[in-house]
């Protein structure tokens, strides 16, 4: 692991070289950066577009009752163009979850032990979503399948896309982790961060129970295991990527002061 | 890292001494000021995650150990019957402490960080790990979770769940073979003495076991099917054996702990 840039004008030895050096190991973040409100846009249309989100498909539904919503001619396009879509971005939060990591990195901790942490669980929710995703792609491949199969294709993809919650309710408290032990004048995030991951860790945690109920709250179209838990994800999105941001910029403002000190002295 | 700005004279002192008293007292005097608190908060991750782990599948959804591979459907419906809440509310649990692994394959992936390997191990290590998490732990949760949620199910499709899942199980094997693997080897080779050389063997021997579970896929019934006393059982012991002593070995890899680069000291400097 390259030393944050901080850290490098401390070491000393090539003071002269720092800024150019640390100019280009942050080169491109904002590219990355602001790929989120795309993501957010792409997200939300082909959330609205799959017809099986607004409202979210009954558990309840009889096999025939979902292989007819699958037969519908109304909803195959519907359902295969929202999750073509979802299929090519669902894994476009990578790429901001790993500008998270190296935020953490900038935190003041003994050990790699968060960043590392962190690496490890941003693949795990959209890899999940990949498998939800081809289960919904599939049942529309051949809506003339028999309902039985089709029915377990759906369950399948339902139950993945809700129980998809371990490493996201993992990265939001090991962020929490990450900046309760950020002790330093300046913290990278403000401590309300902290909170707020945990809040929305805790917000995730009922639609792990998902397969308890086909209704109620825990069902896969309740209020805890829809709504709470992807209301949650949205805010999630919107929050972190101010406050990524809001860190990204500053950072970028320092490296170019330390920059300008350094020329000057 | 942030190593850089504190010297490891200081890490190895902190500021004064825990509390003596209750001991949640001592526990936020710890999580405050105890230098070595990454690691240790780290360790008992590891520690909370099995000790809910294994409960959760042996006792709650009781799907450990494994059911025969080959009963008829009916008898496989009536398997899904009998756990048709212990699974959703054992697995329910497991999914929400799951992001947990991600915390104990770091601290492995540290302990590889401190020997004088390569920090392409450590990062092998933790990538892999974090794959197997999908295949050899989540997919098959959500193939029972699937297949206790309507009884009423065509029973071919509730055997199909059946098979996927303890296949899934038992028949992920490179990812924890090439993980363990790649431990082994930085442990032989590793000249900061960060584990005792014997340890690195006993990887092997979990390797192994991922070698010989392979015929799970072909037999049926008997000592290799899935349920087997060789599949299943002697893994199991192997695996318990090797789960026991790397945490202990972690354990007395955060107490040696010294911050620098070289080798490990012999004797702890402080117990915590």
């Amino acid at each position: 692991m390259a030393d944050p840039p901080g850290l490098q004008v401390e070491n000393g030895a090539e003071d002269s070289r720092v800024p150019r050096k640390a100019l280009r190991r942050s080169e491109g973040e904002l590219i990355l950066l602001w790929t989120l409100p795309a993501t957010a846009i792409v997200w939300v249309s082909a959330f609205f577009l799959f017809p099986g989100f607004m409202p979210p498909m009954s558990p309840t539904m009889s096999a025939d009752q979902v292989a007819a919503f699958y037969r519908d001619p109304a909803h195959l396009p519907q359902i295969r163009y929202s999750m073509i879509v979802f299929n090519w971005f669902g894994a476009s939060l990578i790429p901001i979850l790993t500008l998270i990591v190296m935020q953490i990195r900038r935190m003041a901790h003994r050990t790699p032990i968060f960043s590392y942490a962190m690496l490890g669980c941003v693949a795990g929710a959209p890899t999940l979503f990949l498998v939800a995703n081809v289960c919904w792609l599939l049942a529309a491949f051949r809506p003339e399948r028999s309902p039985e199969l089709t029915q377990l294709l759906n369950d399948f993809a339902w139950i993945t896309f809700t129980i998809l919650v371990p490493f996201l309710i993992g990265q939001s408290v090991i962020l929490a982790l990450a900046i309760y032990f950020d002790d330093q004048p300046r913290p990278i995030f403000n401590r309300w961060v902290a909170h707020f991951n945990l809040l929305v860790a805790a917000s995730l945690v009922p639609a792990a129970f998902v397969g308890i109920s086909l209704s109620g709250p825990l069902a896969w179209d309740g209020v805890l295991s829809f709504w709470l838990k992807n209301v949650a994800i949205g805010v999630w999105v919107v929050v972190m990527g101010v406050v990524l941001g809001q860190a990204v910029y500053r950072e970028r403002a320092e490296i170019q002061r330390r920059g300008e000190e350094l020329d000057s002295a | 890292m942030s190593t850089v700005l504190t010297p490891p004279e200081s890490a190895a002192t902190p500021p004064a001494g825990p509390p003596s008293g209750r001991w949640h007292r001592r526990v936020a005097w710890h999580l405050r000021h105890n230098p070595k608190r990454e690691l240790w908060l780290a360790w008992w991750t590891l520690v909370v995650f099995y000790n809910l782990f294994f409960p959760m599948f042996f006792v709650v959804a009781q799907v450990q150990p494994p059911p025969q591979p080959s009963w008829d459907l009916a008898t496989q419906v009536h398997w899904f019957h009998e756990r048709h809440l212990g699974i959703p509310i054992g697995f329910g649990i497991i999914f929400a402490i799951a992001g947990m692994t991600a915390v104990n394959n770091a601290l492995i992936a540290y302990s590889m960080r401190r020997m004088s390997t390569s920090r392409a191990f450590g990062y092998a290590y933790l990538l892999i790990y974090s794959l197997s998490a999908i295949p050899g732990l989540l997919l098959l949760c959500i193939a029972l979770i699937v297949g206790t949620l309507r009884p009423e199910r065509d029973p071919k499709v509730i055997g199909w769940l059946y098979d996927f899942a303890f296949l899934s199980f038992d028949g992920t094997m490179g990812v924890f073979l090439i993980g363990s693997l790649i431990w082994m080897v930085a442990i032989l080779i590793d000249k900061n003495r960060v584990f005792p050389k014997w340890f690195g063997y006993l990887n092997l021997c979990n390797a192994l076991t991922e070698v010989v579970v392979a015929p799970c896929w072909i037999f049926q019934r008997g000592v290799l099917a899935w349920n087997g006393q060789i599949a299943w059982w002697l893994d199991m012991v192997v695996f318990g054996v090797y789960q026991v002593t790397f945490v202990v070995m972690l354990f007395q890899m955060i107490r040696r702990e010294d911050f620098g680069t070289g080798p490990l000291p012999d004797l702890p400097r402080k117990n915590t």
